[in-house]
């Protein structure tokens, strides 16, 4: 390594402290970043050149830098998204927060030509503005230029083993190996925007779910988790969990009901309208079930599953599944456990003085 | 009730005997929420418990909610049948750990 290099590397050794400070500044903004965005991402991670690295690029190309400065990656940053869209939205808030050199920066998406395909990725070259940080003492923390590389899951699965290759530039790449990996990354941009797509689509779907629930079509709404979640939202067990808490004088405690999806998938339910028309027939016969099984009890708090717990039975046992079907249900939301054949014994014996079973 | 507590590191065990109603839970309540910030680990074991009100209930659903808040465990075990139904009728089987 040349005298100019070595100055470059001790220059590196004496704010080594500087940059692993950056470190902490900068990671922290983008967690801020991704937090204020109300988004979920596969990874924010960041490293500090180490000095190993360093001496390695400086033994290359050392006379390419002329301070320490010039050099912009020995903090890098990167942060790794599920979408394509992510990238840009948390592009935007980087060019808010953080000074930008654009002159430096490179957007790899679009250097392709439209018959092109390789490395796809957003590289920003930053600094630290003063109202985000500054230390007095330590002026250089705002000078110092760093990375942040922004890239989905599948464009940073491509880089990754693009560089477990150990090619550096395309020119390096032997054709053939170079035509099947851009073939790839031309599949994983198709693959990139079909992930936005079914999101999107997703989206929509949602929102015109909750629309056909305010006009009270439920017949039309096919029953998945998406659905019952919805379905959930507009308490359609409140009213019969009401009623049995109010004949015990009785606190509810409300719990998710997610896991009841299972039951009415077993009951072979197709739409939300099946779940509907269950709480519409069997809510008295439910009620009663139930007010017979804390009768005699002095328990004045219960949770949100009676009600439901109750509709199911009711609807099992007038089908004439018996304690089997009983004993299934507890199965599903309770688990597997001995004690479900004794209490489904229980359940079956209040239904059958009630004269409910077949 | 008779509580006995029997604490080995970050484990705690209340074996409780008698009835747990208005008037015992809460000094149950009290040596749980005494222990919760120093254990990972709470057994209720019901072995000699005979009975379970709903003020017992409270307890166990604020233990359950504290542990789960710390990311800890809570686990009750060797329960009879009177109280086993108690906790399949009110759904609190749907929240609970409960082993034999």
């Amino acid at each position: 390594m040349d005298l100019h290099s070595e100055m470059l590397l001790n220059q590196y050794i004496e704010r080594k402290e500087s940059f692993s400070k950056m470190q902490e500044v900068v990671t922290n903004e983008l967690k801020s970043i991704v937090k204020d965005l109300g988004m979920l991402v596969n990874t924010i991670e960041s490293r500090v050149k180490t000095e190993k690295s360093l001496k390695g690029k400086l033994e290359l190309k050392g006379y390419k830098y002329k301070d320490l400065m010039d050099i912009t990656d020995i903090l890098g940053a990167r942060v790794v998204t599920f979408y394509s869209d992510e990238v840009d939205k948390i592009a935007a808030q980087i060019e808010k927060r953080f000074t930008v050199d654009f002159e430096n920066s490179i957007d790899k998406r679009k250097i392709y030509k439209v018959d092109q395909f390789g490395y796809m990725s957003l590289h920003y070259i930053c600094s630290i503005p003063k109202e985000m940080y500054f230390d007095e003492a330590h002026p250089e923390i705002n000078e110092y230029k760093f990375e942040i590389q922004l890239r989905t899951n599948l464009q940073h699965t491509w880089a990754s083993i693009y560089h477990d290759t150990g090619y550096k530039t395309d020119v390096e790449v032997p054709t053939d190996y170079l035509r099947r990996l851009n073939r790839l990354a031309g599949l994983l941009e198709l693959a990139d925007n079909e992930f936005n797509d079914i999101r999107s689509s997703l989206d929509e779907y949602r929102r015109k779910m909750k629309s056909i629930f305010n006009e009270g079509n439920f017949g039309e709404v096919e029953l998945n988790l998406d659905s019952f979640k919805e379905y959930l939202s507009i308490e359609p067990f409140g009213e019969i969990n009401k009623r049995i808490a109010e004949s015990n004088n009785m606190e509810i405690e409300e719990m998710s009901l997610v896991s009841f999806l299972d039951v009415f998938k077993k009951f072979g339910f197709r739409t939300i309208g099946d779940i509907q028309e269950l709480v519409k027939t069997e809510s008295e016969d439910a009620y009663q079930i139930a007010i017979r099984q804390f009768s005699g009890t002095d328990i004045d708090i219960m949770t949100n599953f009676t009600g439901p717990l109750a509709l199911c039975y009711a609807y099992v046992v007038k089908k004439g599944s018996g304690v089997i079907g009983i004993k299934a249900i507890l199965d599903t939301i309770y688990g597997k456990r001995d004690s479900n054949t004794r209490f489904a014994n229980k359940v079956f014996e209040i239904c059958k003085n009630m004269g409910m079973a077949k | 009730m008779e509580i006995v507590k029997t604490i080995n590191g970050a484990d705690a065990c209340f074996a409780l005997t008698g009835r747990l109603d208005t008037t015992t839970a809460p000094s149950l309540d009290s040596e749980v929420n005494g222990i919760i910030p120093n254990v990972s680990s709470i057994v209720f074991d019901f072995a000699n418990l005979d009975y379970l009100s709903s003020a017992g209930l409270r307890v166990i659903l604020c233990t359950q909610k504290a542990m789960t808040a710390k990311g800890g465990k809570f686990v009750i075990k060797n329960v009879n049948d009177t109280i086993m139904d108690v906790f399949d009728m009110t759904g609190f089987t749907s929240i609970l750990t409960i082993e034999k």
